[in-house]
């Protein structure tokens, strides 16, 4: 049927095998961490000091999760992104090394520890070493409370919760510039500084639109809680955030009572819709949801200007400035930018997930499929199978969370197909020029993003989102 | 306003098209061909690495140690050791050495060859981590039986008549032109050099002896065993 289904077919396979290969490990180190070793330790003596050790154990857990993430995933996105590029561009890709080129990126991060790490001549020794931490480290440990949505607010992970966690999200990604503008200066080489230079006016340019997009949503909300925001979009697409941000939920309130056949339909659409100002609420509901798609994809362009992805990568423009800011770097330092540039990529989108595309919540409505697979009784059938099966697993040993599980499959699949959409974006558009990049962010994302912001605003005292 | 989202409606419309020309380039076959596990189709007149011929049939040696190939070679990559068999007094070849490293693969060498003996292969893989190793001696440049018959095949080379008729079909134009009477009266007596073209071979150290040229059918049918080294 397709001229490439065998292309098409290794590339579904090499991202499977490296999916199971990242969540297994990390849900591996995860169980040892967070519930095997504090039983062991409260088993072994039942005294004060190994009670403390096993809570310190139970609260590293999220930690330990993102230091076992970070490395493998970082590997898997390279190997994505060149056998995605490949494919845009009719090529092949990586496919020597191991099966199939499984292991291309592993064998380049071997050959990239062991390179001499060499700091020129001239340079500030101690700001180029300290470049890559401070590009590396805020935002990716400032990200951690965005694991308390991720895992459904598994008990491990609560504690990263955050009242105001998508404040403190924001608030360490944008520290990164620090680090680039550093090493830019520190290498001694006016590339690199042209670089870190330009990298510095883009972050500053775009963070607006991008924190305004997100206020839009936390407005919409009324809440900094990246949990709370994630619950509250329980319950099919209808609910997410990009379709007006609960603007839909009477519909969705409305047909699944339609479809059960339940008497009281239309009292519900009174109770969310009020008929009596219809015109005013059709407007406003068409507002508000047009508004939130406008910001979703709002936030995606600036987070790609964030993250100096393709079409906004002016700090690294290999046809004008050598490779930007990281043009002296090489051995660990180089491969710390380069492990921390693919993580935020990850972490943009995984926050374009939990803010916009419902978090870990299943997208189909749960009234649909209850009322498509009405007379298939085998399917639930199987399932409690499965889970009478798997208890012992679930509730004494507590190796597998059900809710986790299912929470982290949702977003496994919405957040790398955002990342897959960034290769796609990759693989499209050209570069922008200095100019043409300011001139989009100042005179059209942000006059945008105020516009949308109001428009939500407004809207949003029309119609009643929270019944 | 309206200007500007005009212009808005038209960028984000060329950004779409861009995306679905990327998404349906997504499903054609790569056009990347994978070289080492997959030989690109080579034409037979591919210009390769050096290699002599043996006869197809009977397995020997083309090579006639005429030099043509030494003297056209613009590199001057071609050196041939050759000496003058005591009992039939004829060249007899002794080294062929082609220096790889200087060849340019022009293939002046095999048009000039009279018996069709230097041909270009079409092996091209000849990589080797010192100077040296890419001077081809003898032993090396020789194809089998096989890969001649091969290339006599692929690039349609009439099969080379056995070794007493080859120099009949270029007799009758060399000499006739050079020295008619003298190639019927000092045939045997004087030494024999297998040359095909009289006129080059005048530029030779010894004029008076490659002058004597003699190709006739009884005298080559005699040396025709020791001539050729089949190798």
């Amino acid at each position: 049927m397709l001229a490439n289904s065998a292309e098409l077919f290794k590339f579904t396979r090499l991202t499977l095998i490296w999916l199971t290969l990242i969540f297994g490990s990390v849900w591996g180190a995860c169980f040892i961490v967070g519930v095997l070793l504090p039983t062991l330790l409260l088993r072994a003596c039942d005294n004060e000091i190994f009670a403390l050790l096993a809570q310190i154990c139970q609260y590293l857990t999220p930690l330990i999760a993102i230091l076992v993430f970070i490395p493998i995933n970082a590997m898997f996105m390279v190997l994505v992104e060149r056998r995605g590029l490949a494919l845009f561009t009719v090529r092949m890709g990586p496919n020597r090394v191991g099966p199939d080129g499984l292991l291309q990126t592993a064998a380049d991060a071997v050959k990239l520890l062991f390179k001499e790490d060499i700091i020129p001549t001239g340079a500030d020794a101690w700001l180029f070493t300290l470049a890559p931490i401070i590009f590396f480290a805020p935002s990716i440990f400032g990200s951690i409370p965005l694991l308390a949505a991720i895992t459904g607010n598994n008990d491990l992970f609560a504690i990263t919760n955050l009242p105001t966690g998508i404040f403190f999200i924001i608030a360490a990604s944008s520290v990164p510039v620090v680090g680039i503008v550093m090493g830019g200066w520190a290498s001694n080489n006016k590339y690199s500084l042209v670089g870190g230079l330009r990298s510095a006016a883009q972050a500053i340019s775009y963070e607006i639109p991008l924190v305004l997009s997100l206020v839009t949503i936390c407005y919409l909300n009324q809440s900094l809680n990246v949990v709370e925001i994630a619950s509250r979009q329980t319950g099919g697409f209808l609910n997410w955030n990009i379709f007006g941000g609960g603007a839909l939920n009477g519909l969705d309130k409305y047909l699944n009572a339609l479809i059960n056949g339940s008497s009281n339909a239309n009292d519900i659409l009174q109770a969310y819709y009020p008929s009596n100002q219809w015109i005013l609420t059709v407007i406003a509901i068409a507002g508000l949801v047009v508004s939130t798609i406008i910001a979703f994809f709002m936030y995606i362009t600036a987070a790609c200007a964030e993250v100096n992805r393709i079409p906004f990568d002016l700090p690294e423009a290999e046809s004008e400035l050598v490779s930007g800011y990281n043009t002296e770097y090489s051995g660990i330092k180089f491969a710390i930018f380069f492990l921390a540039e693919f993580t935020n990529l990850f972490i943009v989108s995984s926050i374009a997930t939990i803010m916009f595309l419902g978090a870990g919540n299943n997208p189909i409505p749960q009234f649909l499929i209850d009322y498509l697979f009405k007379n298939v009784t085998f399917i639930p059938q199987t399932i409690n199978a499965i889970t009478q099966a798997l208890s012992p697993l679930i509730n004494q040993i507590h190796l597998i969370n059900p809710i986790t599980f299912w929470s982290v499959v949702w977003m496994i699949v919405k957040t790398y197909s955002l990342v897959f959409f960034a290769v796609l974006v990759r693989g499209t558009l050209p570069r922008f020029k200095i100019d043409q990049l300011m001139d989009f962010g100042w005179k059209r994302l942000i006059p945008l993003s105020l516009l949308v912001f109001f428009i939500v605003i407004f809207a949003k005292g029309v119609i009643n989102t929270n019944v | 306003m309206s200007n500007l989202l005009t212009r808005a409606k038209d960028s984000i419309y060329q950004v779409l098209r861009g995306l679905k020309t990327v998404a349906v380039h997504s499903l054609r076959i790569p056009t990347t061909k994978e070289y080492p596990d997959t030989m690109p189709p080579l034409p037979p007149h591919f210009r390769g690495r050096l290699a002599l011929n043996v006869n197809p049939e009977t397995n020997e040696h083309l090579c006639i140690s005429c030099r043509q190939c030494e003297r056209v070679c613009p590199d001057k990559c071609i050196e041939i050791t050759a000496h003058k068999s005591p009992e039939t007094n004829k060249l007899e070849l002794i080294d062929f050495k082609i220096d790889h490293g200087l060849c340019m693969f022009c293939g002046l060498c095999t048009e000039v060859c009279p018996t069709d003996c230097i041909i270009n292969t079409n092996d091209f893989e000849m990589a080797d981590y010192s100077r040296e190793a890419l001077v081809y001696d003898i032993r090396k440049l020789t194809l089998t039986q096989g890969e001649s018959s091969h290339y006599f095949a692929a690039k349609e080379i009439a099969l080379p008549k056995p070794k007493p008729a080859k120099p009949v079909a270029s007799a009758p134009i060399a000499p006739s032109i050079a020295k008619p009477v003298e190639t019927k009266t000092e045939a045997k007596p004087v030494e024999t050099k297998t040359e095909a073209k009289p006129a080059e071979t005048k530029t030779e150290t010894k004029p008076a002896e490659t002058k004597t040229e003699a190709k006739p059918a009884e005298t080559d049918t005699d040396t025709k065993s020791t001539d050729n080294e089949s190798k």
